[in-house]
């Protein structure tokens, strides 16, 4: 009865500005009051964490990597606790450092790819100029 | 509804709020969030990329998720709810940026690839280029030492020198002087004239001038006569422009004939004088 009976008694009760907070409020109480582990969320955050590694995030984004494995273990042990609002916002805050460490590694990589074509560029024109000082 | 109803719901709320959620989400309907300083920077920082030019058209997607994000976080809750969903937003405004700077990353890339394939190019032409000049170089150069061995053939030839063992050879017969005399006939000298062009041609060539007698006489005055037509014959080319240190003469007398002295034609082809000229130094020597 307990989110029923909370909408109905905000709606009646509070003044219309309120009526986004009890909104809120309900989401959050639901969450909050959740009893049940977050699976999907964890699931997520496993998957980018395992993305990232393959992306080679340990070399490239080892901080954010660290940081989306470390939550994940919290938002394990918070399940095991049975504290599972709190496994939430660990699973969800892993998955986000998970994925930030493959935005950051794709960044490092593709500017590295770039810095490569450059050395090679000025090389070759260095040598372009050598040479071109050299022959007479 | 009349009033009668409202309070058994407003106590069921109150219970229903302590017993299920506790007392922490009764601060989810604070007005104010507890960390608005954060939330507002989250904001500004989103702001900023999407006025980035360069990045934000690039991840239009991503940043409307981070708005979503952000907006989220701007809404009125707890204190740690509010801190979680700041962290959420600005993860994602950094994945955003960071999506963003890889994509930009890439689409400089093909321009950098032609820029390298343009470098290449050139550097490829130049070295076909200096590779053709170096070939044209090597067969200028052969044909021009082709030409000079042939040119130094014809000079030979019109020297009416040998080519021997000792080098050049070119023998003056006894038509340069006359009989016991050291001076030079006025008509002698065309041969000679042919050896100073030579030798102004081959400045480093040098020229030994040796005066030979037949065996009529004696020694001493053969020798000494041979000498006299030698340093003659030099004292001819000096006058003529080449440089004496070029030239050394040498009487040998009658110590090296070419033919017997008992017949007046072998007595004829001993009385000489031969020019021996260096091969060395020239380009065309062999």
């Amino acid at each position: 009865m307990d989110t029923m009976a909370l909408r109905r008694a905000v709606a009646l009760t509070a003044p219309r500005g309120a009526l986004r907070c009890a909104a809120i409020l309900a989401v959050a109480c639901a969450a909050a009051c959740a009893s049940t582990p977050p699976t999907a969320q964890i699931t997520a955050a496993q998957q980018a964490i395992e993305e990232a590694e393959r992306a080679q995030a340990a070399q490239h984004a080892s901080a954010e990597l660290s940081q989306a494995r470390s939550k994940l273990a919290a938002a394990n042990t918070a399940v095991n606790g049975r504290d599972m609002d709190e496994a939430l916002r660990y699973a969800e805050e892993a998955r986000v450092d998970a994925e930030l460490a493959s935005a950051r590694t794709a960044a490092v990589k593709a500017k590295a790819a770039n810095d490569e074509i450059r050395a090679s560029t000025r090389a070759l024109v260095e040598e372009l100029d050598r040479n071109t000082g050299g022959t007479r | 509804m009349n009033g009668t109803t409202r309070i058994p719901w407003r106590a069921q709320l109150r219970a229903a709020t302590i017993a299920g959620c506790g007392a922490a989400l009764l601060a989810a309907c604070a007005q104010t969030p507890e960390t608005p300083n954060e939330v507002a920077a989250t904001r500004a920082e989103l702001s900023q990329l999407q006025a980035d030019a360069a990045l934000a058209p690039l991840v239009a997607q991503e940043l409307t998720e981070a708005e979503a994000a952000v907006q989220l976080a701007e809404q009125d809750a707890d204190a740690a709810l509010t801190a979680h969903r700041v962290y959420l937003a600005q993860r994602e405004i950094e994945i955003a940026r960071a999506v963003g700077e890889a994509r930009l990353a890439e689409q400089e890339r093909q321009a950098l690839v032609d820029e390298r394939e343009q470098a290449r190019l050139q550097a490829r032409t130049r070295e076909a280029e200096s590779a053709r000049m170096e070939a044209d170089a090597a067969r200028m150069a052969a044909a021009s030492a082709q030409q000079q061995a042939v040119q130094l053939q014809q000079e030979i030839a019109a020297l009416h020198a040998q080519e021997t063992e000792r080098g050049l050879v070119l023998t003056l017969g006894d038509v340069l002087f006359e009989t016991g005399r050291a001076e030079l006939k006025p008509g002698a000298v065309l041969d000679l004239d042919r050896l100073v062009d030579f030798l102004d041609k081959y400045p480093q060539r040098t020229a030994l001038v040796e005066g030979h007698t037949d065996s009529v006489g004696g020694e001493d005055y053969n020798r000494h006569l041979s000498q006299s037509r030698a340093d003659a014959v030099r004292a001819y080319l000096v006058r003529q422009g080449v440089p004496a240190s070029r030239i050394t003469a040498s009487g040998m007398g009658e110590s090296a004939p070419v033919a017997s002295n008992n017949t007046e034609a072998g007595r004829q082809q001993n009385r000489r004088v031969e020019i021996v000229i260096s091969e060395h130094g020239s380009a065309s020597s062999r």
